[in-house]
């Protein structure tokens, strides 16, 4: 079912405070677009490594950094990297040091180019899962040039996943100014705790930045069913209400064409907007 | 001391943190000093110190290992390659190993402090040296010369001896320097037992705590002095003798220290000045032109008082930028600036 033209290869990606469902959300996105036939490359930048996980029916899948590691650069195939997972999502784990030493950052950077240099980088679409904090360059390089074009800021309504994402829209800003920028804001995804003005709140702050809300993801219990399932919900519960939502993301996503860099906001302002939509 | 320059040339000639600290832990002659950082910030140094080393008196190659960091240890954290670094150098059985540090080990957070607490049979002393951390040559030089006076002890000495302290490796002059101050203490009848950090051996440091008397290369020094007089009660000459007057002072300040007569020793430095003055003669009255080395000089009034008794002018037309300059150390240290002024003058 080929309900999209093929055309140039789109690169999305996916930035949020830490816990906020990213993963959940990128691995559930892939499946949907997945099960209409595309080839998807879902590459998870987290030195967690479990971004694609539920897609590989739990199974941690070795990251490029774990074989950097044992066997140095060089003989690595793009066959012990990728691993295909539901709905023909091919699956990458950048992984990354021990915590608490090295530089999870240059990480990133060396598995970018290893990926590069094995042609990896390939498909209808990427969804690069990137870490919650752009806490060093080395996390902004999904954002650089030749890779994604399109971020897309996953928030609930909470003021502190607001504030992350307010903080990566100045990264954004910070990056748009270099020369041969290309990334830039293509939308706010909702993910919902089910507070009260929710919706609203994260739609005025996504127009506040310069942005839209392009999806709202209501919290469900079906995806805690399907992640103790370990699968995605697409595959865990096809028919339900949650995996409708996802393919109308995923429908939404393949149509946006629009971007635009970011106005984000000063941190009285956001607080304000909270205090506005806050349901006493 | 280095003179400042231009604004825009100062970054030359300040340096890295790193070359100041190996200039001092190279001279440790049975220690191996590790910079635990990718091998060019080892390359850079040896070169320079090897060069420096062939320049003073022979070849000898630094005794200098790099942990020869990848971009491997970089992702993965470097401490287990520095761990095996220092096991390999300790295999060797040198007397002591100096670990320095380097600007991509100290991003990274390595913990170089805790590798080196490890028990290797031997004194593992790191040495922060992470250039991008600010400070300049002469900061890694005052740091590592406090890292070592850390480590002195004060072992029974049966004579009474002098300890020279903080002599510049890289310098220019640095051996005539030195023999200027050994000829000056030996009027006194005193003897330069450890040289702090020059050609030492590790052992020696047990020794630097019991001298008689502490003779500092420059002012800069005078925190490491101080710690070594609360330390041991070592009094110190703060600086080595500047130019003539500097020479007869710094006599009679040994002696008060030392708690001997200077009368004599005064009496025949005042006649060897003198007969230096005399045998320039030739040059009483000239114009002598200046060369970039030692354009610098004419900032210093010894070099201006021994230009007034020979009625010498400077002629500064061609020196063009001045280089960093040490002042003229003694008797010695005129009589070789002469030197190069009458050859520059019957040139």
């Amino acid at each position: 079912m080929h309900a999209y033209r093929k055309a140039e290869m789109k690169q999305i990606a996916l930035y949020g405070k830490g816990g906020i469902g990213k993963s959940t959300t990128s691995a559930n996105l892939s499946a949907a677009l997945g099960e209409t036939g595309l080839d998807i490359l879902q590459i998870g930048c987290d030195p967690k490594h479990d971004s694609t996980r539920m897609l590989m029916h739990g199974a941690w899948i070795p990251t490029v950094l774990d074989l950097v590691r044992e066997r140095g650069d060089a003989g690595i195939a793009t066959d012990e990297v990728v691993f295909r997972g539901y709905a023909g999502v091919r699956c990458v784990e950048a992984g990354g040091p021990e915590p608490g030493i090295g530089c999870a950052g240059r990480g990133i950077i060396a598995t970018f180019q290893l990926l590069e240099r094995l042609g990896a980088l390939d498909g209808d679409v990427i969804v690069y899962d990137v870490l919650g904090d752009v806490v060093c360059g080395g996390f902004a390089m999904p954002m650089r040039e030749g890779y994604a074009r399109e971020v897309y800021l996953i928030t609930s309504g909470e003021l502190m996943s607001l504030y992350a994402a307010n903080n990566i829209a100045k990264a954004i800003v910070r990056l748009s100014k270099r020369s041969r920028q290309t990334c830039a804001l293509a939308g706010v995804i909702c993910n919902a705790k089910n507070m009260d003005g929710e919706e609203e709140l994260v739609r005025e702050f996504s127009s506040r930045i310069n942005s839209t809300m392009v999806a709202y993801i209501p919290r469900s219990r079906t995806v805690t069913l399907a992640e103790l399932n370990r699968q995605t919900v697409m595959e865990y519960a096809p028919g339900s209400e949650q995996a409708g939502v996802y393919r109308r993301l995923a429908g939404d996503i393949m149509k946006n064409n629009r971007t635009s860099i970011p106005t984000p906001l000063e941190i009285d302002e956001l607080e304000n907007l909270a205090l506005r939509f806050a349901q006493v | 001391m280095n003179s400042k320059i231009l604004p825009s040339d100062l970054l030359r000639y300040e340096g890295c943190t790193l070359t100041g600290a190996l200039s001092v832990t190279m001279q440790v002659q049975d220690a191996v000093t590790v910079i635990h950082g990718p091998a060019g910030c080892a390359h850079h140094n040896f070169s320079l110190l090897h060069a420096t080393a062939a320049e003073q008196d022979g070849v000898r190659l630094p005794p200098l290992v790099p942990t020869g960091l990848l971009e491997n240890e970089i992702i993965f954290g470097g401490e287990e390659a520095l761990a095996r670094t220092l096991r390999r150098v300790a295999d060797d059985g040198p007397a002591a190993i100096f670990v320095l540090s380097t600007c991509i080990t100290e991003t990274i957070g390595d913990d170089v402090e805790s590798v080196c607490a490890c028990d290797l049979g031997l004194p593992v002393i790191p040495v922060p040296t992470a250039g991008f951390l600010g400070g300049a040559f002469s900061d890694g030089l005052n740091m590592a010369l406090t890292t070592l006076a850390t480590r002195v002890g004060n072992d029974d000495v049966q004579e009474r001896t002098v300890t020279v302290i903080g002599e510049k490796n890289l310098e220019f002059e640095v051996e005539e320097n030195f023999a200027e101050v050994e000829r000056l203490l030996g009027l006194l009848g005193v003897r330069v037992d450890v040289r702090f950090v020059r050609k030492m051996r590790f052992a020696d440091l047990a020794r630097v705590g019991s001298s008689s008397l502490n003779i500092l290369r420059g002012p800069d020094l005078i925190p490491i002095g101080e710690a070594l007089k609360r330390r041991f009660g070592t009094p110190y000459i703060d600086s080595f003798p500047i130019g003539l007057e500097g020479g007869v002072t710094f006599l009679r300040e040994a002696a008060a220290s030392l708690g001997i007569s200077s009368e004599r020793a005064v009496e025949t430095e005042t006649a060897q000045q003198a007969e230096m003055l005399s045998s320039f003669a030739d040059m009483r009255g000239a114009a002598v032109s200046l060369d970039p080395l030692t354009l610098g000089s004419l900032e210093y009034a010894p070099v201006r008082r021994v230009m007034a008794a020979l009625d010498l002018k400077a002629d500064t037309g061609d020196a063009g930028l001045s280089l960093p300059y040490s002042p003229p150390v003694g008797t010695a240290g005129i009589r070789r600036l002469l030197h190069r002024w009458r050859r520059r003058t019957h040139a």
